[in-house]
């Protein structure tokens, strides 16, 4: 190539090692060309490598190891807690859930998505025993403990599986997503687990009949939250045909100066509502039973002695 | 007359050999093996280590399930407590000080006593009483493979695989306890409080580690409405509290320890004994669909009635 810097001397091409400038041209280009499909090819080999990263959503992942839990819950459910449902294949059950959503789009999750799940598990509750609960959670389960003869939503199959658990696929990966799922609030609310709730509360609701009971917490401001999962989707699929009563079990805090909190204007909004629907509400504060349930904790208190 | 009479003791022969042979003709007197044994037990290792006690670090469940098995190959009356070993072993984790609850003949009122760990630890609470808790398994007698029909109690034969698992793991809750030791009796069980026999009292009590209990507090319960058989002071109460006194540990007894009382009640809040001061205070301030629902029927024939009078 030192030779190039000399060479204009003559306007003549002079030819460099026997081939002609043309030559040398194609084989510069053919060099350039293999240059760069090698480092395609290097690129695409670690690309085809690695596994494909997963979307970074702001709530917590999938919880580990959560298709055992969820086969040994479904197990346990129909082996042990309610032997008459004993026949329950619940190696299809777990597939159809997993199916739902895995490879799929973590924020575009539907109803439909779990149709086949729903479709596989029809478990209905006796007339007069649901019990419905909205910010009340840990008491109306140790109610339910209690008076086994009672079914909250995490009392029955696909409640009592999916309980406490969080899922999450995506759309470019057959895997779960470990790392993280999305958030309601700040991803979407549209969520693969936020659905699966919607969808099971809203049959839950559906098929309950006779007299629903639901356990509110009466210390704090919004007892009745239409924005709930209990006001937007259980009382509003609630069939008149079939349901002829709601009874609200408003409990306080123990510590908490009695107040009437049946009759508030956040739970004359509820009456307004199923009123609308021919649903009579009767409202008790402080149902006995529930109400020693929450001395059970506090024994000492005057109320409870 | 002969077969008439076969006849019509046919169906008392048939009775016989099915009793002889334990209900439906099942080999043993105790329920069969769990199905899907595997998956239950997997699947509550699983949740006990990742989602309910993260902070006891990771177990492998699949060798824990491994160690397990083992006893699903051995014949059913030849299964000791040892054999359980190294389950144990790759199962056991520390039960923090002062939560350690023991009992007999109250599982359910315990359990929802314990809270699920949140309140006390009972053995159903530690990760290997989880995974067996509510299960049953053996191997059939006479061939490999599980028996689904029936598993041998006490009754049958001592070394079976649920008693000798159960002998394993209450040692062990036992040697693992410390701080304040609870423990829970039935006084309301006709054969007593205290059974001198039993799990308690063979596999648990000669376990505990002197040094690291402080004291034991012993809780009598009685049945609502049911007869009170045996209080603290009486009979294997009295048992049970003079062997603590003989081995030198500091015991107290209470009667009906209230908050466990008033977990009782929840499902017998009208007995007499449910009774709170407060209740009446509280019928006073209630929405009165009590009186809409009786005083009604009794008002209104005495308005009419008066309306009526006063016409006239």
């Amino acid at each position: 190539m030192a030779n190039h810097r000399f060479s204009s001397v003559s306007e003549e091409e002079k030819p460099c090692c026997g081939i002609s400038r043309k030559a040398q041209i194609c084989l510069c280009v053919l060099f350039v060309l293999l240059i760069v499909v090698g480092i395609a090819v290097s690129v695409g080999i670690l690309m085809w490598r690695q596994p494909p990263k997963h979307k970074e959503w702001k709530g917590p992942g999938t919880t580990a190891h959560f298709y055992e839990i969820l086969l040994g819950r479904c197990y346990t459910y129909t082996q042990v807690v309610r032997p008459e449902l004993r026949h329950t294949d619940c190696q299809k059950i777990g597939k159809a859930f997993t199916s739902a959503f895995l490879s799929k789009d973590p924020c575009g999750s539907t109803e439909q998505d779990y149709r086949p799940l729903m479709e596989l598990t029809t478990q209905t509750v006796p007339c007069d025993k649901t019990l419905f609960w909205s910010k009340s959670s840990e008491l109306a389960h140790d109610y339910t403990w209690v008076q086994r003869d009672m079914y909250t939503l995490e009392d029955t199959l696909l409640g009592y599986m999916a309980d406490g658990l969080k899922w999450c696929g995506d759309s470019g990966s057959s895997e779960m997503n470990y790392q993280s799922c999305p958030h309601w609030r700040e991803d979407c609310s549209n969520n693969s687990v936020s659905v699966f709730w919607n969808t099971v509360s809203k049959r839950f609701a559906e098929d309950a009949c006779g007299v629903v009971h639901v356990v509110l917490n009466g210390s704090i401001s919004n007892t009745f939250d239409e924005k709930s999962t209990f006001g937007r989707v259980e009382v509003f699929n609630l069939h008149p045909e079939k349901v002829h009563t709601l009874k609200a079990w408003v409990m306080h805090n123990i510590e908490s100066v009695p107040s009437d909190s049946c009759s508030s204007s956040s739970l004359n909004n509820l009456k307004q509502i199923l009123k609308t629907k021919n649903i009579i509400f009767v409202c008790q504060n402080n149902y006995r039973p529930v109400r020693l349930l929450q001395c059970v904790k506090n024994p000492e208190h005057s109320s409870c002695r | 007359m002969a077969a008439l009479g076969l006849a019509s003791s046919l169906p008392l022969l048939l009775l016989v050999i099915a009793g002889a042979g334990g209900a439906g003709g099942a080999r043993w007197r105790g329920e069969g093996t769990t199905r899907h044994l595997q998956s239950i037990i997997l699947g509550r290792c699983a949740e006990h280590v990742a989602l309910l006690h993260p902070e006891q670090g990771e177990k492998n469940c699949t060798a824990i399930w491994e160690a397990f098995k083992v006893v699903l190959d051995k014949d059913p009356c030849s299964v000791f407590p040892s054999d359980y070993d190294l389950f144990i072993n790759l199962s056991r984790h520390s039960i923090p000080t002062d939560k350690s609850l023991f009992w007999e003949n109250n599982h359910l009122l315990v359990t929802s006593y314990a809270e699920n760990a949140r309140r006390f630890v009972p053995v159903c609470s530690v990760l290997y009483g989880r995974m067996g808790d509510f299960l049953s398994w053996c191997r059939q007698e006479n061939a490999s493979g599980l028996d689904y029909q029936s598993c041998p109690t006490s009754e049958d034969c001592e070394n079976n695989p649920v008693d000798s698992f159960w002998k394993r793991a209450s040692m062990q809750y036992s040697r693992d306890s410390s701080g304040v030791i609870y423990v829970m009796l039935n006084g309301s069980e006709p054969t007593g409080a205290y059974p001198v026999k039993g799990f308690f009292a063979d596999f648990e009590i000669p376990y505990f580690q002197k040094d690291k209990i402080t004291r034991i507090e012993i809780w009598v319960m009685h049945e609502i409405g049911r007869p009170k058989v045996e209080s603290c002071g009486e009979g294997s109460v009295k048992i049970l509290e003079e062997r603590l006194k003989e081995m030198g540990f500091q015991y107290s007894c209470i009667n009906d320890h209230l908050p466990v009382k008033l977990l009782k009640c929840v499902d017998h809040s009208t007995h007499p004994d449910c009774a709170l001061k407060s209740a009446a205070a509280s019928i006073q301030r209630e929405v009165p669909p009590l009186w809409s629902e009786y005083g009604g029927s009794l008002i209104t024939p005495f308005l009419v009635a008066l309306a009526s009078a006063i016409q006239m």
